[in-house]
């Protein structure tokens, strides 16, 4: 080693130029290695609780346990007990266990459809206790696809079942139906020729005779043309009439007028007499009245009227 | 046709087979017309020429021997005459009926002309006479007649008016209760329970009786009489100090005793 200090002045302090080289390397890693291990949670304080499963069937160690969608723990161990259940533990980051209520429940779920499984642990009923660390929920299997595939063909099937049956029915109303659409169908070929002869038979009758009847049309509205002619030339001619007459009754009106002021001095002797008439009239009803209730008291009428009231008229005892 | 002259027909021959209706001698078939004319008149309103279609059959039936027809229309003549505010012929016409020595009028009409001489007598104030026409009538009718509840209210009335309330009240409760009294009758049981109720200060049941009759004479459309419950209801709110209400069925009074004058009947 005093070969090389002698001859390069770079070698000098070589040892200790090593050591401090390597000691950073450790530095370095160890520092990595913490790094690591808090991200990954090794040094998070963590609390075992623990539940009974059926089967450990899709369970495994490592597996997640996720809260709200929030990694907050994983299975630890799983492990079968006398009676042939599995009991399992899990480990939970302490400072969740507080959202966590004691009758939680632990659901065996899988991420997506087809996702790996993992565990989810639902929160609780709000104002139960907290969960405390060591404490057990209970576990449950979310029903994932297979099931619900299960579930629909257990419906289905009695379905297609049916529908087979009465598709294949000879005298189920599918059968029958059919059949009387055929015959329908070939009833109604009869209907189209018949209606195709009858078609042809009102084309006939319409170049027939509804040809004339608008070669008549046409002819009315030429004699209502006409007509409309006559009456521009003549309308004027009946107002000029109506003109007169209106004069005429204007005429006929004013001598009337006249008559009346000529006659008014007459009026009052006129209203006498028609006074006289009327008192005449009144006791011409009178006389026919007495004639009618004197009638009614002979035979053969006298049978219908009722008789005379007898008795006084009437007074009560405040009269 | 066929068939409606034949029927014609077989009618005819039905009457002719039956014996005419013996026609009735003139002078009494006159007294009938002019009766039968009075009550018409009466009907209508017209009380003086109903006064002297009664007096025409009254000379007939007089002329005929005619008794009872002769004592109804005296008794007819004695009710004109009140409604003609003639009292004094009304109790004149009434006398000649119960002042008659000889027995030749009916009983029946005897009892009419004094229970009608007893209510034109209370209508007077002239109560001593009243109840002595009334007893009279009583007797002659001896709780058999049909004019029993009109006696009973009568005596109701004039019990009322000699101021004895409680007996007018008892009496004319036991009235009011009769179904065979009459609409009329009840309505006057009831107006004297009112008026017995109001006197023995008790304003809340007269009130209550003074409605009750109010709605009778309603349906029976006595209009002086509707005038006089009113005054009795307005009398029986006033007592309760129901002022306002008092003063409506005093308004309600006026208008219809207002409206009675101008419409009745000119004689």
């Amino acid at each position: 080693m005093t070969l090389f200090d002698d001859k390069d002045e770079r070698f000098k302090n070589l040892f200790g130029k090593t050591a401090v080289f390597v000691l950073l390397a450790a530095l370095g890693m160890g520092l990595a290695f913490v790094l690591v291990g808090v991200k990954k949670g090794a040094f998070t304080a963590k609390s075992p609780i623990y539940f009974v499963a059926d089967s450990g069937q899709d369970l495994s160690e490592g597996m997640p346990v996720k809260f709200s969608g929030f990694k907050i723990g994983k299975l630890d161990t799983l492990a079968l007990d006398e009676q042939g259940r599995v009991q399992v533990e899990v480990d939970i980051e302490s400072k969740y266990l507080r959202l966590i209520r004691q009758d939680a429940v632990m659901s065996l779920k899988k991420e997506g459809v087809i996702g790996d499984g993992i565990l989810e642990i639902s929160r609780g009923t709000e104002g139960k206790p907290a969960l405390a660390a060591g404490g057990r929920v209970r576990f449950e299997r979310a029903s994932g696809l297979e099931q619900a595939v299960i579930e629909v063909k257990n419906r289905i099937m009695p379905i297609l079942d049916d529908i087979h049956q009465t598709l294949h029915d000879p005298d189920g109303d599918v059968r029958q139906t059919l059949k009387n659409l055929r015959e329908l169908s070939i009833e109604m070929r009869g209907t189209r020729e018949r209606l195709d002869r009858v078609l042809g038979s009102l084309d006939t009758n319409l170049n027939n005779q509804v040809g004339p009847l608008l070669l008549s049309l046409r002819k009315s509205a030429a004699n209502a043309e006409t007509v409309t002619g006559k009456l521009d030339y003549e309308l004027p001619v009946l107002l000029k009439k109506a003109d007169s007459s209106m004069e005429s009754l204007r005429a006929a009106t004013e001598t009337i007028n006249h008559a009346v002021q000529r006659s008014a001095p007459q009026l009052p002797g006129m209203i006498d007499e028609t006074r006289d008439t009327l008192g005449k009239t009144r006791k011409l009803i009178g006389d026919t009245q007495q004639a009618v209730d004197s009638l009614s008291t002979h035979w053969p009428l006298k049978s219908d009227t009722p008789p005379p009231d007898p008795g006084p008229v009437r007074m009560d005892s405040h009269d | 046709m066929y068939k409606l002259i034949l029927l014609i027909f077989a009618g005819l021959l039905a009457a002719c087979s039956s014996a005419p209706v013996v026609r009735q001698p003139l002078a009494i078939e006159q007294a009938g017309a002019a009766d039968k004319d009075a009550r018409k008149a009466l009907r209508d309103g017209e009380l003086l020429r109903a006064q002297h279609d009664f007096a025409t059959a009254l000379a007939l039936q007089q002329s005929l021997d005619d008794t009872a027809g002769s004592a109804t229309t005296m008794i007819n003549l004695a009710t004109v005459a009140h409604q003609l505010n003639d009292d004094r012929a009304a109790l004149a016409w009434l006398d000649r009926i119960l002042l008659e020595k000889e027995a030749i009028y009916p009983q029946q009409a005897r009892l009419t002309a004094a229970f009608r001489k007893a209510v034109i007598l209370a209508d007077q104030a002239r109560l001593g006479d009243a109840d002595k026409a009334l007893r009279f009538a009583d007797k002659l009718c001896d709780r058999k007649c049909a004019l029993n509840f009109g006696i009973d209210a009568l005596r109701a009335r004039l019990l009322l008016l000699n101021g004895d309330a409680q007996g007018a009240l008892a009496l004319a409760q036991a009235v009011g209760k009769q179904d065979g009294a009459g609409k009329a009758e009840q309505a006057n049981a009831l107006r004297i329970v009112a008026a017995a109720e109001d006197k023995l200060q008790r304003p809340t049941e007269a009130l209550q009786h003074y409605q009750a009759a109010l709605e009778m004479d309603k349906a029976l459309a006595l209009s002086e009489r509707i005038g006089e419950d009113l005054n009795g209801l307005a009398r029986a709110s006033a007592q309760l100090g129901r002022d306002q209400e008092a003063a409506e069925y005093s308004r309600r009074a006026v208008l219809v005793n207002e409206s009675r004058r101008q419409s009745d009947p000119v004689p």
